[in-house]
């Protein structure tokens, strides 16, 4: 996969010019999109650079927002980057384009309260059913980073 | 034909670890299978944020008894990346060392379990004798059996005298004569071939559309293998091959796994003659730069990724720690669908489920 | 069970001479498992002791548990107990059964064994080796007249 190459499709597909790759270690590539433009960034990676691997996503509260890491791999790392409002955060699930983010999605619902648009499965992943109290990954409110 | 839902789990002797199956069968096959995990859910990830950097690794190296070391290494490489730290080349042979030790332990381990799991008890005997000389090994070096606590943010914390590697060599060549009777079990008995051959069918396709990582994808022809790819540590001064398969059957894993541990004990090898001298560790600070750090590595069961962002301060803000085994629980439902119930054990041992790794 | 004459003596003599264990795992890492199969296995061979493991709760009589009790687990550990025919005994394996071990204070751990059941004997270690299991198993075997 040719960052370069990804950067100009990205760029023309999201309208937005300026997007840019920043490098962070280990040989990691990273690419800020907005929230609502994700799942068209996907769709470039998937249906036009055949980059299907998707290692897991990242989620973290921040105390100012959710930040959520999408890692996907082609031999090399490329994150992207998004995030989202701590009140009720929500973002169109890839479920349907990437089988496998099935489980990571599910995981970071029940972790930090994120919504997937269209996700197939209600069901807590890790927690137990009856789990009472806020997401075990929320940051207590007030506390900011 | 009426249907039944047997439970399995969360206590079932097929199972080595809590988890739970719901199985709905038409007489003897399997028409549907939900899965629910979690039993062994810890709450790490949380847990790394309430501890500080060196704290973390000895938690790191519990998310799983069978990866330990794996899980330091990549732990203690993100962390190392992230303060810009040099580790010293000898440091690295070490933790290579162990990282390939480990490999064989787990795939030996995973071969008894298989093995007793389809009745072959023999082999699940001598399997788990065998391992003990691996066990040994690292037992001389580290002190430990299964938690090693070989790695430290920096490098090391353990030395190889030069005077005990012929021992290890001597150890390495006694396994190397058992994993030919191994291979030979696996190729030419029959009993084992008519259990394995044809059963948990995963395509490529199934694979890459879950995003199934090491041997239960190389087994099904996705050659993906981080020591390859994206050399950590100090695969890039190391030759070896990435062991593939086409059936993507149980047989195909075995023998990928099988093969891949005669891999693992020439890297062993290399890794001993080639050691250099140097010093053990970089003196590592307390406090982190902020950043954030994104460290793969391959473990026993495929691509592990710990993701650590820092704060500056002498905690990580956040650990996200991704194990091989979650994407290959995924696939369950795929490999269980139209199976015998006679089947279900073999197929569960065949993708080598760590549930303490999915769960953390 | 107490009987009288010849027959309580063999039932007794039975008892301590080969216990069946049952294992379960209540969220351990692993570590205390593979050392308990490890004392299965030709280095160890516990059942050159009469030690066998076993598969179902009603032919057990020693339970051994590995893991800190995770809130998931808490129930079938308590049934599985329940199961196993009296006299009964329980032994926790690694420091995470006898404490809670490093996952104490975790959102979903509620501790050592004895949280839920009586225990009979502690087995400290991380992971225990398999020496030390069997040792506890046998001073276990000695408390039983």
């Amino acid at each position: 996969m040719n960052v370069e190459l990804l950067l100009q499709a990205l760029r023309e597909v999201l309208s937005a010019p300026s997007l840019d790759a920043e490098y962070l270690p280990i040989d990691e590539t990273c690419i800020a999109v907005p929230a609502e433009c994700l799942r068209r960034a996907v769709d470039v990676l998937v249906g036009r650079f055949r980059v299907t691997h998707l290692s897991t996503i990242t989620a973290e509260d921040t105390g100012l927002e959710i930040v959520l890491l999408y890692h996907f791999w082609d031999r090399r790392g490329l994150t992207l980057r998004t995030s989202l409002p701590r009140d009720g955060p929500h973002i169109a699930s890839l479920a349907r384009i990437i089988p496998g983010a099935i489980f990571y999605e599910q995981e970071v619902a029940e972790m930090l309260g994120v919504v997937f648009d269209g996700h197939p499965v209600a069901a807590s992943l890790l927690l137990p059913d009856d789990w009472e109290g806020p997401p075990p990954l929320r940051r207590p409110t007030g506390d900011d980073v | 034909m009426s249907r039944i839902t047997i439970p399995i789990g969360p206590q079932h002797p097929a199972l080595k670890e809590p988890l739970s199956f719901l199985l709905t069968v038409e007489g003897e096959r399997i028409v549907e299978s939900a899965l629910r995990i979690g039993y062994v859910h810890r709450g790490l990830e949380r847990l790394f944020q309430d501890r500080s950097y060196v704290q973390n690794v000895h938690i790191a190296e519990r998310v799983c008894g069978i990866c330990s070391h794996i899980h330091t290494t990549a732990y203690c490489q993100g962390v190392e990346a992230l303060l810009g730290l040099e580790v010293p080349r000898r440091a690295l042979y070490v933790r290579t060392l162990l990282c390939e030790l480990e490999r064989i332990h787990s795939h030996l381990l995973w071969l008894g379990v298989l093995a007793e799991h389809i009745g072959f008890t023999t082999v699940f005997m001598y399997a788990w004798r065998d391992r003990e000389i691996v066990l040994d090994i690292m037992e001389d070096l580290s002190g430990g059996r299964v938690a090693h606590a070989v790695n430290a943010i920096g490098g090391v914390r353990i030395d190889i005298e030069n005077d005990h590697i012929p021992a290890i060599h001597a150890r390495l060549d006694e396994l190397e004569r058992q994993m030919e009777m191994f291979l030979g079990v696996i190729q030419h008995e029959r009993t084992f071939q008519a259990r394995t051959r044809g059963v948990g069918c995963l395509t490529q396709e199934q694979v890459q559309r879950y995003c199934v990582v090491g041997p239960v994808a190389r087994a099904s022809g996705v050659a993906m293998d981080i020591r390859r790819d994206q050399p950590y540590a100090v695969y890039d001064e190391l030759s070896f091959r990435v062991i593939t398969a086409d059936e993507g059957d149980v047989w195909a894993r075995t023998m990928v796994r099988a093969l891949e541990i005669v891999e693992s004990m020439g890297m062993c090898r290399q890794l001993l003659d080639k050691l250099p001298e140097g010093p053990l560790a970089s003196r590592a600070p307390r406090r982190v730069p902020a950043g954030l750090v994104i460290s793969r590595c391959e473990a026993p069961r495929g691509e592990l990724l710990y993701v650590i962002r820092s704060d500056g301060s002498d905690r990580p803000a956040r650990v996200k720690i991704r194990t091989p085994t979650l994407p290959t629980l995924a696939t369950l439902k795929d490999q269980l669908r139209g199976v015998h119930t006679a089947d279900v054990p073999t197929i569960l041992a065949g993708v080598d489920l760590c549930i303490a790794c999915a769960d953390r | 069970m107490k009987g009288a004459g010849t027959v309580g003596a063999i039932i007794r003599w039975a008892r301590r001479r080969s216990p069946w264990v049952l294992h379960f795992n209540s969220g351990g890492c692993n570590g205390c498992d593979i050392e308990i199969v490890d004392t299965l296995t030709p280095r160890f061979d516990v059942e050159r002791l009469g030690i066998l493991k076993e598969s179902s709760p009603r032919h057990a009589d020693i339970l051994l548990c590995t893991g800190p009790v995770t809130r998931q687990s808490r129930a079938r550990l308590r049934r599985i107990y329940e199961q196993i025919p009296a006299p009964k005994w329980v032994v926790a394996v690694g420091g995470c059964s006898c404490s809670g071990g490093i996952f104490r204070g975790g959102y979903n751990v509620l501790g050592g064994i004895d949280q839920v059941l009586p225990v009979d004997i502690y087995i400290p270690g991380c992971p225990s080796r398999p020496e030390a299991i069997i040792e506890g198993i046998l001073q276990l075997l000695e408390t039983i007249e």
